[in-house]
């Protein structure tokens, strides 16, 4: 009878409740000692899950409501970006990186535009770099909302989502008033910007950055000081400076933890270094420090666009660099005259070829440092191109965070590092 | 002012120059760069070639020593590269004979807010150690390394696919000699219509 029990292999479990001992003759810290590795819960969370913002599987072993050990496994929505970016021409690039991060297409498209045009040496005109500012923080704060009303829905508060996909609707009208799309926008091109600017398009800004602010005290009178919001915020998922630096996280992630580092104050790019406005930095590192440092963003993001737009409102000047070699000449004179047409056609048909040479451009994403690292072979299509997304890096310290954290807490450690899957898979 | 006119001003001494200066990071010769100069000093042969393009200086080192290096970059008082911004690989296949790939780090120095790009060359097959002892962050970077590129972190806690499912078995997706599409024939889905199509208006009146 015993050896039916006691299989090899099999640790001696029993299988069957026929072959347990009978009971009384072990106590309850007997059973604990057998039962071992049945003490220990392995649960699968995702890749459906709808709080894990995507199609995120983390993989956890608990112990009661503990956590022990963490695994998030990604890839279900790896699309081979970089890939794909190698095979397409340079202007062909862009559109693919709006299907990255897709909450903040304009920013992805910057980046990508920065790095072509520091390797091609091209400069865009002081207009030109005026929108793009005024075009990547609207998209920071579309980013920062869609964060925040997932992440407070995640963590019980229902209501918010709905809020802010009101406000953030007000954006995606302004991408689509500017260049048609809501979602993916294609919106930056190498040089500047081909198409001129709407007419509509200043008052309606400038209705947003009428409106937003007394939306955003409501966001903040619903939770800042909220006593649920507090306490599943307060002391989760504490990160030390020292770590943020070590796991190489960046945006809101390392600010929040203290560490001053923002690309457009260290290494201002376009006009960045003309503007005013405050980096928010948190005390201690955790979930509400992070959830107080995207809401301050949000409204420097407000002043940026506001001092933005009085600048750009009576500027006349060009919107593209057409002096480049690298910039598509005009479409003007294609329907009139022949060579025009002809040296257009050859002009898309065979793109741009920059020198050969290497070149990484990052700008500061409402997730973090978004870079791209482009090289080139001297042909028309990029020998490499590298995407270093903000949110996969972020994310990498999701199991270092959750050990030792309850299980509930896992929603929130999630939603405050602000992933994209889009952009953690590429 | 008269007395400033009046006074003779004093033989120019020389001053020895700020070593660490900020436009010494952004100078044309880039030996001057402190980065390099340390890193010639410190190791020597190690350093293979640097280059500066697009403002951007880029410093070759011997893959062996990957790691020293970049744990004397990051501890360094000075130079401070205490963040790894991007780890990724490069396939010179097309570029050059040997070797084969080229390990790309991008660092920032917080301190002094510039980024330097360490680059290391490794052959197919060859391994290069692992950075996870100096960074956390290289973690997931390398394996995804490892697995667009099947490049052996020696040293890395956990390596193994990173993005591409586990059972993947078609090789190394960025590598130049991997094909778009992939080395397997799948099925192309219903390029012969089974259902015949009707012609149908769209006037936008209906029918």
């Amino acid at each position: 009878m015993s050896s039916t029990v006691a299989q090899p292999g099999t640790d001696g479990m029993p299988v069957f409740a026929e072959d347990m001992p009978p009971t009384g003759t072990y106590t309850i810290s007997d059973e604990v000692a057998i039962n071992e590795s049945e003490r220990l819960l392995t649960l699968n969370m995702g890749p459906q899950h709808p709080s894990t913002h995507g199609v995120l599987r983390v993989v956890l072993k608990l112990e009661g409501e503990v956590i022990l050990d963490c695994d998030p496994i990604i890839g279900y929505l790896h699309r081979g970006v970089e890939k794909l970016g190698e095979s397409h021409r340079y202007a062909q690039v862009v559109p693919w990186t709006d299907r990255t991060d897709y909450v903040a297409a304009p920013m992805n498209n910057l980046g990508c535009v920065m790095a072509f045009e520091k390797l091609c040496g091209v400069e865009s005109p002081e207009r030109a770099q005026y929108w793009r500012v005024i075009m990547s923080e609207l998209s920071r704060i579309a980013s920062h909302l869609v964060w925040l009303g997932t992440h407070a829905l995640d963590i019980g508060a229902l209501s918010m989502s709905l809020y802010c996909f009101r406000e953030r609707e007000l954006i995606l009208d302004v991408f689509e008033a500017f260049c048609g799309a809501r979602l993916t926008t294609n919106m930056m091109e190498i040089g500047g910007f081909s198409r001129p600017i709407p007419d509509g398009l200043i008052p309606q800004i400038r209705e947003f950055l009428r409106v937003f602010p007394d939306r955003q005290k409501e966001y903040d009178d619903l939770l800042t000081a909220n006593p649920i919001w507090l306490a599943r915020t307060k002391d989760v998922g504490v990160i030390p400076a020292e770590t943020a630096i070590d796991y190489s996280l960046t945006g809101a992630c390392l600010r929040g933890s203290g560490v001053n580092y923002d690309i457009r104050k260290a290494m201002p790019y376009l006009v960045y270094d003309r503007l005013e406005f405050d980096v928010p930095l948190g005390t201690k590192g955790d979930v509400y420090d992070r959830y107080l440092v995207r809401m301050e963003e949000m409204r420097q993001a407000i002043r940026i666009i506001t001092q933005c737009v009085d600048a750009v409102e009576r500027m006349d000047t060009p919107l593209m660099a057409y002096e480049s070699e690298y910039v598509i000449p005009p479409h003007k004179g294609t329907m009139t005259t022949a060579e025009d047409m002809q040296r257009h056609f050859v002009w898309v048909i065979k793109g741009i070829s920059p020198p050969v040479g290497e070149a990484y451009a990052a700008v500061e994403h409402p997730k973090g440092e978004n870079g791209y690292y482009v090289v080139s072979d001297g042909s028309s299509i990029p020998y490499r191109f590298r995407v270093r997304s903000p949110d996969f890096v972020n994310l990498g310290v999701l199991s270092h965070l959750a050990k030792g954290a309850m299980l509930a807490d896992v929603v929130a450690l999630i939603g405050t590092i602000d992933i994209v899957l889009g952009s953690v898979d590429r | 002012m008269t007395d400033d006119l009046t006074t003779e001003s004093p033989v120019q001494e020389e001053t020895p120059r700020d070593p660490w200066a900020r436009e010494l990071f952004f100078a044309d010769d880039v030996e001057q760069h402190p980065a390099v100069r340390e890193l010639r000093e410190q190791f020597g042969e190690v350093v293979v070639d640097v280059v500066r393009f697009r403002d951007e200086t880029t410093i070759h080192v011997r893959p062996e020593y990957l790691r020293q290096v970049s744990d004397y970059l990051r501890t360094h008082e000075q130079l401070s590269f205490k963040m790894l911004i991007d780890l990724t690989a490069l396939d010179m296949l097309r570029l050059r004979t040997a070797p084969r790939f080229d390990v790309v780090l991008q660092l920032y120095s917080i301190k002094n807010r510039v980024r330097l790009r360490l680059k290391a060359g490794v052959d197919d097959g060859q391994s290069v150690p692992s950075v996870v002892p100096v960074w956390n962050g290289a973690n997931w970077l390398e394996r995804e390394a490892y697995d667009m590129f099947g490049i052996v972190f020696e040293g890395h806690p956990n390596l193994r696919r990173m993005l591409l499912p586990d059972d993947w078995d078609e090789g190394f997706p960025l590598r130049k000699d991997y094909p778009l599409r992939g080395w397997k024939e799948y099925p192309s889905y219903n390029t012969e219509r089974t259902v015949s199509r009707t012609r149908t208006r769209w006037t936008g009146r209906g029918a």
